[in-house]
């Protein structure tokens, strides 16, 4: 049965299409991949689909009959779930009263039914295989975790559409393999689900079809019945181009320059650094000048930890910090700016960036809080700047008066980057930089880390997702429980070396134990 | 493993803080007020601690909910107004009256609510200037105090029932059943999500407006409240009676640990800010403080309440950065 149908769905904001011809199929029992790239108009069709938005036109049929979503109050009669990709939890509140958030039972004389509702949220957690006390507060638990909760909240609605909008974004290979197998579950009950990634590895496993879209419009699809698992068949649905060849470097090239980066020396040498609880134990590493280095391991493990001591956030910790060869006790953001320490955050709508702001006025803050000498600001001088950091970034489109907001994901991200390049930085430490960003752009920032390594600057990188760091690392310290427990060099660093290394486990040659991609391409 | 969350939870409340600060006050009043634990001090206090107590509920509520309401103060002012105008000897005017009162007070909630809810203009914006329309409307009124209250009207509110329940108490713990009650109800969770993260309610199917007008209403019920214990207390209609409890109110409720931002903090915690104001103006009262001095001095203490509230988040920010 065809539970969700959606042909030509139109939809512009103030002047801007976002979807122009928008075609969609759903049949019940199967996991229908939806790609494309950044502001195609996924997230919009998700939410035109789930009630959230009206469309200006086309046309929509649930369960075979033709409906007129009004609000989401409908689609959740229509038993229609949707993960959200910008959460939509309430920080004060306990995770079981977000599960139960708009939908609370009430039992006589309309007073609320608090013990079903913990226990609903308890049993949608344990589907999950989620171990966190359903009482905790959502502000008090980790981003992972509170896209589980996101992903809990639309599972306990018990729905017969679910629709997944980059469910894994923040989760790391454990978290992702239990939400497949919770995927795989549902299907075998006849759930319809609509699976939105760019992570295609992960549309390739665990889709039964996918669907493309490229600015706007329906542009393809691929049914894994007949077709081959293979992400090279997605690329180019969605850029619609060839396959471009990646831009790793050969090793010989690569050593070569390994080798003449030796003799400039240390950007950043860390000696015995730690930090109460645990949370750090004695990180010690050098960073050469013009190097990329990576930080690897399962999520939390004290990556990025390391990065906010560097830029200054977090204080309190023991052993030395040297940069460029002298010794420095960072006293505070400013003052790691100063030194040419630039943290570009993960969370870039929360920390990196001013939404409501211009993309001239983001690009100049740091710019700006750094100004010594003339009581006037150059203008002149700063706007050249900013163009040039928007032309090296490659920002679409290159209009510095645009607000931020309205850019797309992909290209906010560009404009975090821009914003650090204006001060040209010495060390550039990146908090995965490509949560969430499309398959084109994220070859961008990484022409962008190449570009600034080959210049001198030195980048420490942090990625949740292992394929990064094979593409961009010159060296990856695998970090696990506040240690480094492993260095990775050159060649060496491949899928299965890193998977192994995160989880601790030394079985150097032998197959990756359960974890990661398993799609049989070779890394 | 429960204990434990209890006990965390118990520091971790936002109205932990303002707790301490109310032992400290209790104290400290206790030492420069005669009496104050005599039966008759008890029954005075209440009848001033009880209007600020129930228009800093008022307060809380719109605060929970992500406004603030700065027509309250002009609200209860009107309300007497319209009150001791039309009161007449007779019960039944006695009742009717009453009713209309509370009536009245909805209203003037009820309209902050719908603009706020179904328009969206800032609610600072939008309730100052209901609070002059409010205040224009009472002094066209009753230019001077005045008006008529019969004598068994206001005398009710300094009764003791039964020989041990003031009668100001007695409306206090109406207005506390009425916080029970509301703790068990959909749309008072859903208040909280509203004022904690609107497009969070927004995408879970929360009527949001629906849910603004419904925190407006609620604050209208302890406006009402407000408004008869004014009566009593004054016994005249006076388009300036309410004009304190505006900003006291909200100073009230940020004492006792509401956040400005919504979505945080409790009724219990409301309660200990309208006991710390009471109590505040009491001390000030009793320790010989130059009038002069006097509204200095209470906010200095305001301040100082405020400090006692920043103790955990400036502790949590110190250690983690």
């Amino acid at each position: 049965m065809t539970v969700l149908e959606a042909k030509h769905i139109r939809k512009s904001f103030v002047g801007v299409r976002a979807l122009s011809d928008a075609n969609f199929a759903l049949r019940a029992g199967e996991v229908c991949g939806l790609v494309g790239a950044n502001g195609s108009g996924k997230t919009t069709f998700a939410r035109i689909v789930s009630g959230l938005l009206m469309p200006d036109g086309g046309e929509l049929r649930l369960y075979e009959k033709p409906v007129n979503l009004r609000s989401h109050l409908d689609a959740e009669r229509s038993r229609m779930a949707m993960v959200h990709q910008n959460l939509s939890l309430v920080p004060e509140m306990t995770i079981w009263e977000n599960i139960a958030l708009g939908r609370e039972k009430t039992g006589s004389l309309a007073l609320l039914d608090n013990r079903g509702a913990v226990a609903q949220a308890e049993k949608a957690m344990e589907t999950i295989s989620v171990k966190i006390s359903v009482h905790e507060r959502v502000k008090n638990i980790s981003p992972d975790e509170k896209q589980l909760v996101e992903i809990g909240k639309a599972l306990a609605k018990d729905p017969r559409i679910l629709i997944l909008d980059e469910p894994t974004a923040s989760l790391d290979f454990h978290q992702v393999e239990s939400l497949f197998r919770a995927v795989r579950e549902l299907k075998e009950r006849g759930v319809a689900i609509v699976f939105i990634s760019h992570r295609l590895w992960e549309v390739a496993k665990i889709c039964d079809r996918l669907v493309a879209f490229r600015n706007g419009e329906t542009v393809g699809e691929l049914d894994f019945a007949v077709q081959e698992r293979n992400e090279k068949l997605i690329i180019p649905l969605i850029t619609g181009q060839e396959v471009r060849e990646k831009v790793r470097k050969g090793s010989a090239e690569r050593e070569k320059e390994i080798a003449g980066r030796s003799e400039r020396g240390f950007a950043l040498e860390l000696r015995g650094v730690s930090l109460d609880g645990g949370r750090l134990t004695d990180v010690s590493f050098s960073l050469r000048r013009g190097e990329v280095l990576g930080l690897g391991g399962l999520q939390g493990q004290g990556q990025e930890e390391i990065l906010m001591i560097l830029a200054g956030y977090l204080k309190g910790y023991s052993g030395e910090i040297r940069v460029n060869g002298k010794p420095l006790a960072l006293r505070n953001t400013r003052h790691a700016i100063r030194q040419g320490i630039a943290l570009i955050p993960g969370d870039r709508q929360k920390e990196g960036l001013f939404l409501e702001h211009s993309v001239l006025s983001n690009i100049l803050y740091p710019k700006v809080s750094m100004h010594r000498g003339t009581f006037f600001l150059p203008r002149g001088r700063y706007q050249k700047l900013a163009s040039g950091a928007i032309d090296t970034v490659s920002l679409v489109p290159p209009n510095p008066r645009l607000i931020v907001s309205q850019l797309s994901g992909g290209n906010q991200q560009k404009v975090v980057f821009g914003k650090w390049l204006a001060l040209s930085p010495n060390v550039l430490l990146l908090n995965d930089p490509t949560k969430g960003v499309d398959v084109g752009t994220r070859q961008n920032v990484y022409e962008i880390i190449s570009g600034l390594a080959e210049k001198g600057t030195s980048v420490l990188l942090y990625a949740s997702d292992n394929e990064e760091l094979i593409d961009n690392c010159d060296r990856v310290f695998i970090v696990f429980e506040g240690r480094i427990v492993k260095e990775i060099c050159g060649d060496e660093i491949t899928e299965e070396r890193l998977v192994v290394a995160s989880l601790n486990v030394e079985h150097s040659g032998e197959k990756s134990p359960g974890a990661g991609r398993q799609d049989g391409r070779s890394p | 493993m429960k204990a434990h969350r209890v006990v965390r939870g118990l520091l971790q409340n936002s109205s932990f803080p303002s707790f301490l600060m109310l032992v400290l006050l209790i104290i400290l009043n206790a030492i420069i007020q005669p009496g104050f634990f005599s039966f008759q001090v008890f029954r005075m206090n209440f009848m001033t601690f009880t209007p600020l107590i129930l228009v800093s509920l008022a307060q809380a509520t719109v605060i929970l909910v992500g406004a603030v309401d700065l027509s309250l103060g002009a609200g209860i002012s009107l309300v007497t107004v319209v009150m001791a105008s039309l009161m007449q000897d007779s019960t039944l005017s006695m009742v009717l009256v009453t009713l209309l009162g509370v009536a009245a007070a909805l209203f003037l909630s009820l309209f902050n609510g719908f603009f706020i809810g179904y328009i969206g203009p800032p609610p600072l914006i939008m309730t100052f200037a209901t609070s002059t329309m409010w205040f224009g409307t009472a002094l066209l009124i009753m230019p001077t105090p005045g008006g008529h209250i019969p004598q068994a009207y206001y005398m009710v509110y300094g009764k003791t029932l039964a020989g041990f329940l003031p009668v100001p108490v007695l409306i206090l713990l109406v207005a506390v059943a009425f916080c029970l009650l509301l703790g068990r109800i959909k749309a008072f969770r859903h208040l909280y999500a509203v004022g904690g993260s609107e497009r969070a309610a927004r995408a879970s199917g929360i009527n949001v407006a629906g849910t603004k007008i419904f925190a407006f209403f609620v604050s209208g019920v302890f406006i009402a409240l407000a408004a008869l214990c004014v009566v009593g207390q004054t016994a005249t209609g006076d388009a300036r009676s309410g004009q304190g409890f505006t900003l006291n109110s909200v100073a009230a409720a940020v004492i006792g640990g509401i956040a400005f931002s919504g979505g945080k903090g409790n009724y219990v915690g409301a309660i200990i800010g309208g006991i710390i104001l009471g109590l505040l103006i009491n001390i000030i009262y009793f320790a010989n403080i130059t009038s002069f001095y006097q509204e200095f001095m209470k906010g200095v203490i305001i301040i100082v309440a405020l400090l006692f509230g920043a103790v955990p988040r400036l502790r949590r920010e110190l250690s983690h950065h």
